[in-house]
């Protein structure tokens, strides 16, 4: 077998998968007659897929009536919408506004009083601080199991080896979690800010899931398996997923 | 899907009576779970629902429930393995032939064959990178053709290609024994 093959190899897999296109086909199978390194792949390729083709999942049936589907569909629309996931940007902005809120009302009351004399003066806040402090505590703890929760995910993925990398054989693609790994780390920055000691508790956790985020964060886009199993043990060492889990829970209540 | 984007929800039907069985089939291909295969249609039927509004007239509606159903179980999968690794580090992932999959009344030895070649395979096809896997379960469970697989994952058909390559070669080596 030549590098040349390599060009046919992927052709050679799509028509052992029934996925060429029709007028790919002649040439392929033109090249699999004089080819035998090429003629064995495809056998290989097309005992395997055969082999595939017994799932019973290929021929499964639902054990449920489309009726019944249909119920249980209905039901789930009519029960009460459930809970939104928790948006950084919505809840950004419903602190602004309400310390917008806070800001402006006072100061428009009073220029409103300066007017007219003869009105009673407002001099209550239309949020209070309890209701601020409320509000602030609440979207503390929900932005740090969110982060949580997405560290968690990642790190999953990490350690279970995500894709093999094209560019170099031999080693894993970890591109998009280290984008993923820098884009958590700069959420968990404003979460400190935002969260003050309402996350205090769960600050050696925070640290152990940063540090194992900034690994992730400098890793190169393709690596070697043996770097990956690193953080991996390290997780494993620190019972990181077990302890997310936990604090998650009680964050969210 | 016109009338679902109205909320009209006797539109439910008909989109149930068409579509429900491949995406059982491929819910089911993730997550070998019966139930929770069955859930994840009847949630990909209340997203589709609540998001008819959002739905591009233009666009088929197969794969567009394909790719509900795919994303639901891919979550799915994910919540499930973070509670194994959580529970237990990296267990041996397994999975049970279920009875009510089977169509049909197979013999005891056909059962027993079907189990055991849904265990390897469903061992096989969880060892796939994510975009492998979906890419291969299209493919494969849904019968869709490429260029469909690359407009319903929003792909380029050379990714979608050479995933689906990938995917073949990597379930071959796994599969080397029971083919041999």
């Amino acid at each position: 077998m030549t590098l040349f093959h390599g060009r046919w190899r992927v052709r050679v897999s799509l028509l052992a998968a029934g996925a060429l296109e029709p007028h790919e086909e002649p040439a392929v199978r033109a090249h699999l007659a004089s080819c035998d390194a090429c003629r064995a792949d495809h056998e290989l390729s097309a005992r395997a897929l055969e082999v595939l083709g017994r799932d019973p999942v290929r021929s499964a049936e639902m054990p449920l009536s489309v009726a019944s589907l249909r119920t249980r569909v209905l039901a789930r629309l009519d029960e009460a919408p459930a809970p939104r996931p928790f948006r950084w940007g919505f809840a950004g902005a419903g602190l602004a506004a309400a310390a917008l809120a806070v800001a402006i009302v006072p100061t428009i009351l009073e220029h409103t009083s300066h007017s007219s004399a003869d009105r009673p003066v407002a001099t209550e806040k239309l949020v209070s601080d309890e209701v601020m402090a409320r509000m602030e505590r609440r979207v503390a703890r929900d932005s740090a199991a969110r982060y949580l929760d997405e560290a968690q995910d990642l790190l999953v993925t990490v350690s279970a080896h995500p894709a093999d990398c094209e560019k170099e054989h031999g080693r894993i693609d970890v591109g998009e979690e280290a984008r993923r790994s820098r884009d958590l780390l700069e959420r968990r920055a404003l979460m400190v800010e935002l969260g003050g000691d309402e996350v205090a508790s769960a600050q050696p956790l925070l640290d152990d899931v940063e540090g194992l985020l900034r690994e992730v964060a400098a890793l190169p886009e393709c690596v070697r398996a043996d770097s990956l199993d690193a953080i991996h043990r390290q997780m494993e060492r620190r019972k990181v997923l077990m302890k997310i889990d936990l604090l998650t829970r009680e964050l969210r209540g | 899907m016109q009338q679902l984007a109205r909320g009209e929800r006797d539109a439910l039907g008909p989109l149930m009576e068409r579509h429900n069985r491949r995406l059982f089939r491929i819910a089911l291909s993730y997550l070998r779970d019966v139930d929770e295969a069955m859930d994840a249609v009847q949630e990909t039927f209340v997203k589709a629902y609540q998001a008819a509004a959002r739905w591009d007239p233009v666009s088929d509606v197969g794969p567009w429930l394909s790719r509900i159903a795919v994303n639901h179980s891919i979550d799915c999968y994910r919540r499930r393995r973070r509670r194994q690794q959580s529970e237990a580090p990296m267990p041996e992932q397994t999975t049970e032939y279920d009875a009510r999959w089977r169509t049909g009344d197979p013999s005891p030895e056909s059962e027993a064959a079907g189990r055991e070649i849904g265990h390897r395979i469903a061992t096989a096809l969880q060892a796939l990178p994510e975009r492998q896997r979906t890419i291969f379960v299209l493919r494969h469970y849904d019968e869709r053709s490429l260029p469909e697989i690359a407009d319903t994952l929003g792909m380029s058909l050379g990714t979608v290609k050479s995933s689906l390559h990938r995917a073949v070669a990597r379930l071959r080596e796994r599969l080397g024994r029971v083919t041999a």
